[in-house]
């Protein structure tokens, strides 16, 4: 018996070793790598071998599932390791703060012209130093309007009382407060205490009607029928209306909240050049238009415009009119009381 | 046949002096687990401490200001309430783990030495499969265009759809599925080694299976009961994406909370302050719970 | 007793099926035609992709390396410790206990920055090596419960009998203590394999830009909400190690046969 386990376990030692010789083989770093990090399937992987096959530099795709964690893993390598970071406009902005990110030499990304100038400057690089916008979205109300009865018109629409246990929201405290917020017609960036405490009282109403809170895969709640409505992600909702064609989209009327998505180096890219050539290709118009059909997000190239497919072009989620788009607010940073208060109402939220 | 410590002495060893209380010089097979301890489970944890009673940055991070503040907001009515939600969860969770648990360690364990390594290997053999891939399937069996509703729609049972999944009784089914493992084979590993002889000495006796079992079985499988539990219960506060992905993340537990104030609240110190509070409180569970079961050794629990 | 008997192996078979039932779906579906869950067809297209899906078996090797290492060294530590401690009894021993047991109470997420924080500090490059260490920091517990428990309830009477017949103390060890402690580190071996193969949260924080593992990937996936080549490589791995237990039996029926002749 000890002997039949120790030939077993010999056994696996050796398969163990030979499976070790066969990973040492095929790694190797070289000169022409790029290390990327962000979401996962964030990128078309077509488009990844596309830029291997064009420049011979291989990708190294690493994931993260939440910005904090990035943030914790780049301040902890000290800005090294990684080449590319595509990531949300308010870590960026935390990430600024904390200098952790290098200055992009534009002279090596002539693309650069190409990019909306509706989408460069804001908050977070107000002077376009460090971040290329990869796309943007805002999250919207979708729903099933065969099993909907009340009219939909903005955010004050799913307080309603027909819609017990239906709705599917994002599990993210400033996103739900901040939408809250904006249904009484405030900023979702506001700090004043007494509108936040309002604001805590008002999304208390909101939880008999929610049946769960999911960020990642509120579609799939949606088209299983599972939830009949949700507020979700510009992705999560052209998912959605692939599938079910017959779901309603809806422009909240009290404002969207909108983010952008951007690339950026860490202090101390490992292959600078290498990320430089990936902005520049990034920012090339058909690519740039692939990407975003992709993503299922908005598109923040001029150039790429015309190369983006009829059917993006009229999905709602992802093609805005401009005039819904002048009613916009990005989530920025607010003041670490307003944080901790949020946090505190979050918590009872949840509890409740 | 000796119930004692092995260090205790055994009555074969009469010729040799009694042994001290302590040996002064540490077996030298301790060394190894003495060091990696310290390297990389002591000196983490006073990281973890440290960061308790520092103040947390204004936007990111920690200062190196001293303040208790962190400890003093433990003490919220908010906290203590998640506090008790878990406790309640992980203590149910403990109970079911046992309930199903016991019987099936105890049944596995009379059958025939080949069956019942097959039966503890078949047991086993899921658990190497990702479990989130593994409640992932659980969603897929029971949302509202699932199988289970699919066939119950079918056979004519449901007009709509059933609710299953996105309440705390999901959450359960998710708990107590990805725990049991761990309960049946701490149950199995004792009442493996159980000398039936006693079991029929009692019967000889005159005792009825049912009674039998209690005085006899039962107390001496207690070590495998008490590891069990402890093995479910700890993971079992800890443990957020259960209710996460069956919950709905509607409810607030201790694993969720920390998570939050390290992520989204980006208070680290806030954070290691509640792991800290949940690490004393799972020490003091099973102090308590050693006490209550009267078990002297827990099988290398102390 | 035969009454009992039918009733007990319902019981068993039921809770067995109670396991197994999610894996049914995972398998199921990875033979399924379409990439969401509703059911299109059978097809094979997901193992073709996941052949040619280097990432993935990148870190399916990574994740197996790392779990061999981790557990080995972790049978080691592990086991040398609940020995030595059974042996002697030193004053700071419980103390000891304890606290290598803190791992398997603190939450994941807490342990992963902790790390994270640590091996900044002592200016460990984080990869393979951070990851193996962290790894084996909290399949120890699992190995040293299991040993321990093991060795209480052994009669002291055998080693000694061993040790008055003429062994040295590792004598003793190799050939009375080793085989009767073996259950109790192959299951503990197996409970620590598992953690090692599911744990996300601490190998995130640890682990560097070549050693993607296959938790991590799989949760990066789940979090998309699709998954169906990681389908197909659980329904594979899952082969594996049926094969596995059936090649054990084969061998364990083979040598008594031989024995027996």
């Amino acid at each position: 018996m000890k002997k039949t386990i120790l030939r077993v376990l010999g056994f696996a030692l050796v398969l163990a070793l030979t499976l070790t010789c066969f990973g040492c083989s095929s790694g190797s770093a070289g000169d022409k790598e790029l290390v990327i990090f962000s979401w996962e399937g964030y990128i078309d992987p077509e488009l990844l071998t596309e830029f291997t096959e064009q420049t011979g530099i291989k990708i190294n795709y690493n994931y993260f599932n939440s910005e904090e964690e990035m943030l914790a893993k780049l301040e902890a390598v000290k800005g090294g390791d990684y080449d590319i970071i595509i990531a949300s406009d308010y870590i960026i902005n935390i990430a600024r703060s904390e200098g952790l990110l290098k200055e992009i030499d534009k002279e090596k990304v002539p693309n650069y012209k190409n990019l909306n100038p509706k989408y460069l400057n804001q908050y977070y690089d107000p002077d376009g130093l460090y971040t290329i916008p990869y796309v943007a979205g805002t999250p919207l109300i979708v729903y099933d309007p065969a099993k909907v009865t009340c009219e939909i018109t903005g955010y004050n629409s799913l307080w309603d009382e027909s819609l017990k246990d239906q709705l599917v929201v994002m599990d993210h405290m400033r996103n739900i407060i901040g939408m809250t917020m904006k249904s009484m017609g405030y900023s979702l960036n506001t700090e004043d205490p007494d509108v936040i405490a309002a604001a805590g009282e008002k999304l208390m109403k909101l939880k008999p009607n929610i049946r769960a809170l999911d960020g990642d895969t509120p579609h799939e709640k949606l088209i299983s029928g599972e939830c009949t409505i949700g507020y979700v992600f510009t992705s999560q909702v052209s998912a959605v209306l692939s599938e079910r064609p017959d779901f309603a989209v809806c422009y909240p009327e009290e404002g969207m909240g909108f983010g952008i998505d951007s690339l950026f180096m860490p202090s101390n890219p490992p292959h600078e050049d290498a990320a430089l050539q990936f902005m520049n290709y990034m920012c090339d118009p058909e690519v740039s238009a692939r990407a975003s059909v992709f993503t299922q997000y908005i598109n923040c190239n001029s150039a790429a415009t015309q190369y983006l497919p009829e059917e993006f072009l009229n999905n709602k989620a992802v093609n805005i009119p401009d005039d819904i788009l002048g009613n916009i607010e990005f989530m920025e940073d607010i003041s670490p009381e307003a944080t901790e208060q949020m946090n505190e109402i979050w918590n009872a939220f949840k509890q409740s | 046949m000796w119930p004692r410590l092995w260090k205790g002495g055994s009555p074969l060893k009469k010729a040799e002096p009694a042994k001290k209380k302590y040996d002064r010089h540490i077996s030298p097979t301790v060394w190894i687990l003495y060091i990696w301890t310290v390297l990389f489970v002591a000196l983490p944890l006073v990281y973890v401490v440290v960061i308790t009673f520092l103040k947390k940055g204004d936007v990111w991070g920690i200062t190196d200001q001293f303040t208790l503040e962190n400890y003093q907001k433990l003490f919220s009515p908010v906290y203590a309430k998640v506090f008790l939600d878990s406790f309640l969860v992980a203590v149910s969770t403990t109970a079911l783990t046992l309930l199903i648990g016991y019987p099936f360690a105890y049944f596995t364990a009379k059958f025939s030495p080949r069956l019942r390594s097959f039966i503890i290997l078949l047991l086993m053999a899921p658990f190497w499969i990702n479990s989130l891939l593994r409640l992932n399937g659980w969603i897929i069996l029971l949302k509202a265009n699932g199988a289970v509703n699919t066939l119950l729609q079918s056979l004519g049972i449901i007009d709509e759809p059933l609710k299953i999944l996105y309440n705390n009784g999901a959450m359960m089914l998710g708990m107590v599925y990805a725990l049991l493992p761990f309960m049946i084979t701490s149950i199995y590993n004792s009442v493996e080694k159980l000398d039936w002889s006693l079991i029929e000495a009692s019967r000889d006796l005159g005792a009825s299976p049912f009674k039998a079992f209690v005085t006899v079985t039962v107390p001496l499988t207690v070590p495998g009961i008490v590891a069990g539990c402890v093995l479910v219960f700890v993971p079992s506060m800890g443990l957020f994406f259960i209710s996460d992905l069956l919950g709905g993340a509607k409810t607030l537990l201790l694993g969720n909370l920390i998570k939050n104030e390290l992520m989204q609240a980006r208070n680290w110190p806030m954070g290691a302050t509640l792991s800290i509070a949940m690490l004393l409180f799972t020490f003091a569970f099973i102090l308590i719970y050693k006490k209550v079961t009267g078990a002297k050794n827990l099988g290398g629990i102390r | 007793m035969k009454k009992n008997n039918w009733l007990s192996k319902l019981f068993v078979i039921l809770v067995l099926l109670f396991n197994y039932l999610p894996i049914i779906v995972v398998v199921v579906y990875s033979f399924n035609a379409s990439k969401y869950s509703n059911w299109a067809g059978f097809s094979l297209q997901w193992y073709e992709k996941l052949f040619r899906n280097s990432q993935i078996l990148r870190s399916l090797n990574n994740s197996l390396i790392l779990a061999f290492s981790s557990c080995g060294l972790s049978i080691l530590i592990g086991t040398a410790g609940a020995v030595g401690m059974a042996r002697s009894r030193f004053r700071t021993q419980g103390l000891l206990e304890n606290v290598s047991m803190i791992p398997m109470m603190m939450p994941e997420i807490i342990l992963g920055m902790a790390y994270l924080a640590f091996f900044s500090i002592i200016r460990i490059p984080f990869g393979m090596l951070t990851l193996i260490i962290a790894h084996t920091t909290f399949c120890i517990p699992y190995i040293f419960i299991n040993v321990q428990s093991r060795l209480v309830g052994l009669d002291p009477a055998y080693v000694e009998a061993a040790r008055d017949l003429g062994a040295s103390p590792t004598r003793a060890f190799y050939d009375v203590t080793l085989p009767l402690i073996t259950p109790a580190i192959l299951s503990g071996a197996l409970l620590s394999f598992a953690m090692s193969m599911d744990d996300v949260v601490i190998s995130f924080f640890v682990t560097g830009t070549t050693s993607n593992t296959l938790p991590l990937q799989v949760y990066s996936m789940l979090k998309m909400g699709v998954t169906p080549e990681v389908n197909a490589l659980c329904t594979l791995m899952l082969m594996v190690v049926f094969g596995g237990i059936g090649l054990y039996y084969l061998l364990t029926t083979l040598l008594k046969k031989e024995k027996k002749q």
